[in-house]
């Protein structure tokens, strides 16, 4: 009873908040005692009114856990349980401005086939990843950085550098699909979320698709920089694990991510091109090793395709 | 060990060798069996163990065919990590090339001039919507994406998903948060 007359504050706390921009920590405490206060007078909580996007199924199963027995609601428990999820139109907000970021930082090779391509193969190993309501972006940086990008809302980015060194598709639809489970289990949205426990974005200022978004900016740090910070090692082990599991759902041979990771094994040490991926993901002999002891004989059965020449090579 | 080379030139030669050669130095990562063909089903040829450096003599699927002391056979390619850095970790790298795939001269050109992403070029990045509307143009929809798939016999398949090893040492917040 009392968790339920909790998790309908927290739902009517999540549409307030994501309705309009006040301050919300004010908003959450007051929002919280008016509806314990309802449920001491033993009135019927009102029905919640979520917005179209928000399901309430799922503030309310993250709002669940709470002890019942504790009396003292600790509000940062609270905002943490509300915010375990961005809505859909934060998480495209957020990846956006991620997005146009690190395309200040390097542009798009000018290549139409070739993004176009790597659109294809993407959306296409993305549809096998179960999530929906993502508009999935892939692009191909103009850089010999040998390098791969998630940004929350499905922006994907993998450098020339890193894609002259592919064999063959089911070498790219590995590097996608990797890139692809980051979004899928909303990795980059979790380090956001340790880093400041209570976001509020408010309204966007503009619609424009080109246009810069102030309170997206101020969540993501100096332009581009989450990229270059990285995800827990245990994130990336995952990323490894279902993305081995997208590509062969999509057709292709389990192994295109395992042949790049060894590709890569075999690259100097010191090399200009790979020091970003070394400081943000483990070597790749230990996601080889993870991603082995993961597989075993597991995979002996699946049979994929490899796609070697329908690749699209760069000149 | 071997001494790594310092000088890029020496490096790049070599790179060139080894991609030109067949074989490539790998590192096995955990004990597991040799067998004669590429798959568990054939017989056991022998043995390696975790540590044991192995020459790379070709690729098939899910294998690779290893010379590993004075036996020949088929390992699983996620039980070698190819190159001469051991067993990794710790950004120990190597100088040989990776010559597992196919010997391609554009692979080792120019390795240590080329410049990299850094941190800074990301932090100073100032949003750039221009960009950002060129990859927009450039997205395809689910239907197109499904008749690209068809056009050379893509096929969904039913492929479980799998599981977590055992955890490492620190928890992490990921597997708690899904």
């Amino acid at each position: 009873m009392k968790i339920k007359s909790m998790a309908v504050a927290i739902s009517l706390v999540a549409f307030s908040g994501a309705a309009s921009g006040i301050d919300f920590g004010k908003l959450l405490e007051e929002r919280i005692n008016q509806e314990l206060n309802k449920d001491k007078q033993t009135q019927p909580a009102p029905a919640p009114q979520p917005a179209p996007n928000q399901a309430p199924a799922e503030a309310q199963s993250a709002a669940a856990p709470p002890p019942p027995a504790k009396q003292k609601i600790d509000a940062r428990q609270l905002g943490f349980a509300l915010f375990g999820d961005y809505s859909p139109e934060e998480e495209a907000r957020i990846g956006k401005q991620i997005a146009g970021d690190l395309l200040g930082a390097v542009p798009l090779v000018r290549d139409d086939k070739l993004q176009r391509y790597v659109n294809l193969v993407g959306n296409w190993v993305a549809l096998q990843s179960g999530r929906q309501g993502v508009a999935w972006h892939f692009g191909v940086l103009d850089t010999e950085d040998i390098n791969a990008f998630a940004a929350p809302g499905g922006y994907i980015f993998v450098t020339k550098g890193l894609y002259r060194r592919l064999n063959n598709e089911a070498e790219l639809a590995g590097v996608l699909a990797h890139e692809i489970a980051h979004v899928t289990k909303k990795h980059h949205l979790k380090v956001l979320k340790q880093s400041s426990l209570i976001s509020e974005l408010g309204k966007a200022v503009s619609n424009k698709a080109q246009d810069s978004d102030p309170a997206v900016q101020n969540l993501i740090g100096n332009g581009a920089e989450i990229m270059a910070r990285g995800l827990d090692k245990n994130a990336e082990y995952e990323a490894d694990r279902i993305g081995v599991v997208f590509a062969a759902r999509a057709g292709y041979t389990p192994w295109g991510l395992p042949n790049v990771l060894q590709d890569l094994a075999g690259l100097p040490a010191k090399d200009n091109r790979t020091s970003l991926l070394y400081k943000t993901h483990p070597h790749p002999a230990d996601r080889l090793a993870m991603l082995g002891e993961a597989v075993g004989g597991r995979l002996d059965a699946v049979r994929g395709k490899e796609l070697p020449g329908r690749f699209y090579r760069i000149r | 060990m071997k001494k790594p080379f310092l000088i890029p030139a020496a490096a790049l030669l070599l790179s060139l060798v080894a991609g030109a050669a067949q074989a490539a130095q790998g590192t096995v990562l955990r004990n597991d069996k040799l067998y004669a063909q590429p798959s568990a089903a054939s017989k056991v040829a022998g043995s390696a163990a975790k540590g044991a450096r192995v020459t790379i003599l070709s690729k098939q699927g899910g294998w690779l065919k290893v010379t590993a002391g004075r036996t020949t056979g088929w390992i699983r390619l996620l039980s070698v990590r190819a190159g001469a850095g051991g067993l990794g970790g710790a950004g120990i790298g190597d100088v040989v090339g990776a010559a597992t795939t196919k010997s391609d001269p554009s692979r080792v050109v120019a390795v240590a001039g080329l410049r990299g992403l850094n941190e800074e070029d990301l932090k100073k990045a100032k949003f750039n919507g221009e960009e950002l509307g060129r990859m927009d143009a450039w997205s395809a929809t689910p239907a197109q994406a499904r008749s690209f798939a068809g056009q050379s016999g893509l096929v969904a398949a039913n492929v479980p998903g799998l599981p977590e090893p055992k955890p490492a040492q620190s928890s992490s917040p990921w597997e708690s948060n899904q």
